[in-house]
């Protein structure tokens, strides 16, 4: 930990709160924008390749479209009586300032446009209503600000009408991506699931050297074979996980944590080829034809393996598509064991272990770690876990309390329902919107600092792929180390002992390597 | 978008990675890197190398784990390791390493 | 002349607000929701989403987490109108049903309450930066209207009374078919005029959200993607239906 004297006792008056509200400052943010996808990136996933000649007439079409298809939008876009609740809920205007950032007046982006060419009011009044035309300076906004909501549904929790700012935003996106404007992160990356089956772009040939690799890694470390198999047929669990896993530090850590798991209690699991991303970033454009054709892959792998159940690793908005989506696009899963939930999350089958003390856990080897917990947006607000409102909080504090000594929790009013996203979510976790996802981290980052303060806290959970990597590029810009974030999972593997284990060589578990919170242990 | 270097050009999306994979070549990388305020030593060229030879096999960037394993084997256990890396390629060795070896950049939740 | 001229917009104004309310209703629920987004913590079960809706509507419990002052300004500005509609009740029944006659004194104090509740919201629409920046002219011209409402009504009882037996009587008369003259004074003119408007734009305003909120599927959704599949009916048809769609 850089540039935090956990030593001296610090008052809460010297954090700045997370939630502070800033002046407005107009257009501050209205230059961000992320790359245009490619006209060979949109049409490998149905939509056209450049901006189509009467766009004007198509996106209005679609808006209308959408509008019959969709309750929930066309409520939304009718029910707002801009009482102001939600305007100082988002983490982006938190971070930015931009009032085209608070929920509603992003929301009004679309409702202008809607009201114009669908409502009474906005076609006789417009001017009454705030109603306008569609324009390219219009269609610009959109590009900008509907790129600047990570659809996390913090809006949505304290609208008096549940209004979700993020249907709103999939839907703005949805329709630039019908008129030929569309981004290119999501959409590369869509089209890789489409053809390789997940956002890597990663092979069968290299999917099973990395796996092998980390099979050699986890002897080495601990003297026990554990496998992460591939493509087993006939295997009882098919686990899906973002490719992040396969990929990215800390969520490789975490990867070895659920294969220790199931090693350690010798179920029969597998990864697949075909279906190896968790993630369905269809959601993110709203684009549900797609996110369809990515749930049936995982469908279709799961029969051409045979597995009687799905669990699905740590990956957050994915989890929301899995929890919610997958039956409705690509069920009914008749074929799995009905026992056990469709789909199973990885933490709920950890946590099950944990009950039943199924799982050797020794907390000290997490000692030189003091740790909190991100509740991931879409786990906290678009999902469950466990049979009971709110496990989705529960269950990952109470597997990393089996994990660790040293847990506390950030402030109330930043956790739980509550939740500020990572900064990075739903589309926007790439590069050249740098600027924001750092803004936006800010609302989590003073949390984390003053439970950091306060408690000495040296690392901070998550059970999201894009919370990961987005923490680790942004954090050091907030005076922490990039391996302050670690994976769920990591922390079991961590802790777990498994049968066989030798003891550690000077190397100590992995994760300490260059996690250096020694200090961090004292009290 | 292109790089410009002894006449020629050779393409580049818009955040510098080279579209034509076979364009590649030292200069050029030496160009990228320079681009990018890096100038390379030994040891960048050591994970260029590791990663351009893996691509050649998998089509892929490796993990970042794979690439700290292969980097602990040839350099020594006090370099491989991940902070090192970023002392090397303070972007990450991920996506600013690939850029300079002329690979695509990995995708995704990364 | 005058009494036909109202009794028509009374006619009228009912006739939009009930078609116009009935359609959007008809709307809303013949629109498809394609798929399970229950803002989550949600209740399991079918019993706990009346509960959560029973908290919204008594409580405004969303509000509440929100925004303290938004939340008391217009909790006390809702339970105000709804106070006075109760109170009216003794303009359209005869006898008077007798918990309408009883609530009466405290009908007249949630006049002064529901108008003090809309200055608030309105206060705050004009000096909050955020909240002006997302007020259109309708939001205004919408609290001036119902400010107007309440503020007529109450001068008609506290600064110049007006006829109310005759007042009634016109309204009995419009639910009856049986047209009685209306009392010309301006101030009742003004307040039923208010009235009339109000019912009209009723079906095209943001007034909506007292209907809409019963269709928000953030809000109206049971948390339970997993015990039953949720397919909408007229959405995707291409989506794999047939043996055990209903689990």
């Amino acid at each position: 930990m850089v540039e935090l004297n956990i030593r001296q006792p610090a008052g809460p008056e010297e954090f700045p709160d997370p939630s502070e509200i800033p002046p407005l400052a107009h257009g501050a943010m209205a230059d961000s924008k992320p790359y245009p996808a490619s006209a060979e990136h949109q049409k490998a996933i149905g939509f056209p390749g450049e901006l189509v000649d009467d766009w004007k007439e198509r996106a209005i079409d679609k808006l209308g479209e959408l509008v019959s298809k969709s309750r929930g939008l066309r409520v939304y876009l009718d029910t707002c009586v801009k009482c102001g609740a939600c305007t100082d809920k988002c983490h982006y205007f938190l971070g930015t300032a931009d009032p085209n950032n608070m929920p509603v007046a992003r929301q009004d982006l679309l409702r202008k446009v809607y009201r114009r060419y669908f409502t009474f009011a906005g076609k006789y009044f417009p001017w009454l209503v705030g109603a306008a035309d569609l324009t390219e300076e219009v269609l610009d906004e959109w590009f900008s600000y509907f790129h600047q909501c990570s659809q996390c549904r913090r809006c949505s929790v304290y609208c008096p009408y549940g209004i979700d700012t993020a249907e709103i935003s999939m839907a703005a996106r949805e329709i630039m991506d019908t008129v030929g404007k569309g981004q290119k992160y999501c959409n590369e990356i869509i089209g890789k699931v489409h053809k390789y089956g997940n956002n890597l772009g990663l092979q069968e040939k290299a999917h099973r050297a990395t796996l092998a690799d980390l099979e050699e890694d986890i002897e080495d470390e601990t003297g026990v074979a554990v496998r992460l198999p591939l493509d087993e047929k006939g295997a009882d669990i098919l686990l899906v996980t973002p490719s992040a896993d396969f990929f990215a530090e800390p969520h490789i850590d975490g990867l070895i944590g659920y294969a220790k798991v199931f090693h350690h209690v010798g179920a029969s699991w597998t990864i697949s080829s075909y279906a190896s991303e968790a993630a369905n970033f269809g959601l993110f454009i709203g684009s549900q034809e797609n996110m369809r054709e990515l749930a049936l892959r995982i469908r279709k792998a799961a029969e051409d393996l045979g597995v009687n159940r799905i669990v699905f690793g740590e990956c957050g908005h994915a989890w929301r598509a899995a929890y919610n989506f997958l039956d409705t696009l690509a069920g009914p899963f008749d074929f799995l064991d009905q026992r056990y939930p469709i789909p199973q999350h990885i933490c709920e089958y950890t946590y099950d272990l944990i009950q039943k003390g199924a799982l050797n856990l020794d907390k000290a080897r997490n000692d030189h770690i003091r740790l909190t917990f991100h509740d991931s947006c879409n786990i906290a607000r678009a999902s469950r876990m466990g049979d009971w409102e709110g496990g989705q909080f529960d269950i990952p504090r109470a597997i990393l309390r089996a994990s660790c000594n040293h847990f506390y929790d950030m402030p109330a009013d930043t956790i739980r329902e509550a939740t500020f996203c990572c900064g990075g979510g739903g589309g926007l976790l790439t590069d050249e919107l740098m600027d924001l996802r750092k803004k936006g981290a800010q609302p989590r980052m003073r949390a984390l600092q003053q439970v950091a303060g306060e408690h000495g806290v040296t690392h901070m959970a998550a059970i999201c792929a894009i919370c990961k990597t987005q923490f680790a590029k942004v954090m050091p810009e907030f005076g922490f180390e990039m391996d302050a974030i670690v994976s769920v999972h990591q922390m079991v593997s961590n802790a777990i002992i498994l049968d066989g284990q030798i003891e550690d060589d000077e190397d100590g578990p992995t994760m300490t390597a260059s996690g250096n919170g020694a200090d961090g242990g004292e009290e | 978008m292109a790089y410009q270097m002894n006449g020629s050009t050779v393409e580049h999306d818009e955040e510098g990675y080279i579209t034509d994979l076979g364009a590649w070549n030292k200069e050029l990388a030496d160009l990228i890197a320079a681009d990018e305020n890096i100038e390379m030593t030994d040891e960048h060229w050591e994970v260029v190398n590791f990663l351009r030879e893996y691509y050649e096999e998998y089509q892929i960037a490796p993990a970042v784990r794979v690439l700290i394993k292969a980097i602990k084997k040839t350099m020594g256990k006090d370099k491989g390791n991940n902070k090192y890396l970023y002392t090397l390629f303070p972007y990450g060795p991920a996506k600013q390493a690939c850029k300079i070896a002329g690979l695509p950049k990995p995708t995704g939740c990364v | 002349m005058l009494t036909i001229l109202y009794a028509l917009l009374f006619y009228g104004a009912t006739v939009v607000l009930v078609a116009g309310v009935v359609f959007r209703i008809w709307q809303y629920s013949t629109t498809p929701a394609p798929l399970k987004i229950p803002t989550t913590p949600a209740p399991v079960t079918r019993g706990g989403v009346v509960m959560r809706f029973g908290r919204e509507v008594v409580l405004f419990e969303s509000l509440f987490k929100a925004n303290k002052w938004i939340w008391l300004f217009g909790w006390i500005f809702h339970a105000g109108l709804l106070l006075v509609l109760m109170r009216h009740l003794r303009y359209f029944t005869e006898p008077v049903w007798s918990w309408v006659a009883l609530m009466q004194p405290l009908g007249l104090y949630a006049g002064f309450a529901m108008v003090a509740g809309l200055l608030g919201l309105w206060a705050r629409r004009i000096i909050v930066p955020r909240i002006r920046y997302i007020s259109a002219p309708s939001d205004h011209l919408m609290l001036a209207l119902i400010v107007g409402i309440g503020v007529s009504g109450l001068a008609m009882k506290y600064v110049a009374r007006t006829d109310i037996v005759a007042a009634k009587a016109f309204i009995l008369g419009l639910l009856y078919f049986d047209w009685q003259p209306i009392p010309a004074d301006p101030v009742l003119l003004i307040h039923l005029a208010l009235v009339a408007v109000l019912m009209i734009i009723f079906p095209v305003s943001k007034l909506l959200h007292a209907p809409g909120l019963f269709f928000s599927p953030s809000r109206n959704q049971a948390d339970d993607a997993r015990e039953r599949r949720h397919v909408s009916p007229s959405w995707p048809a291409s989506l794999p239906t047939g043996a055990g769609a209903k689990r």
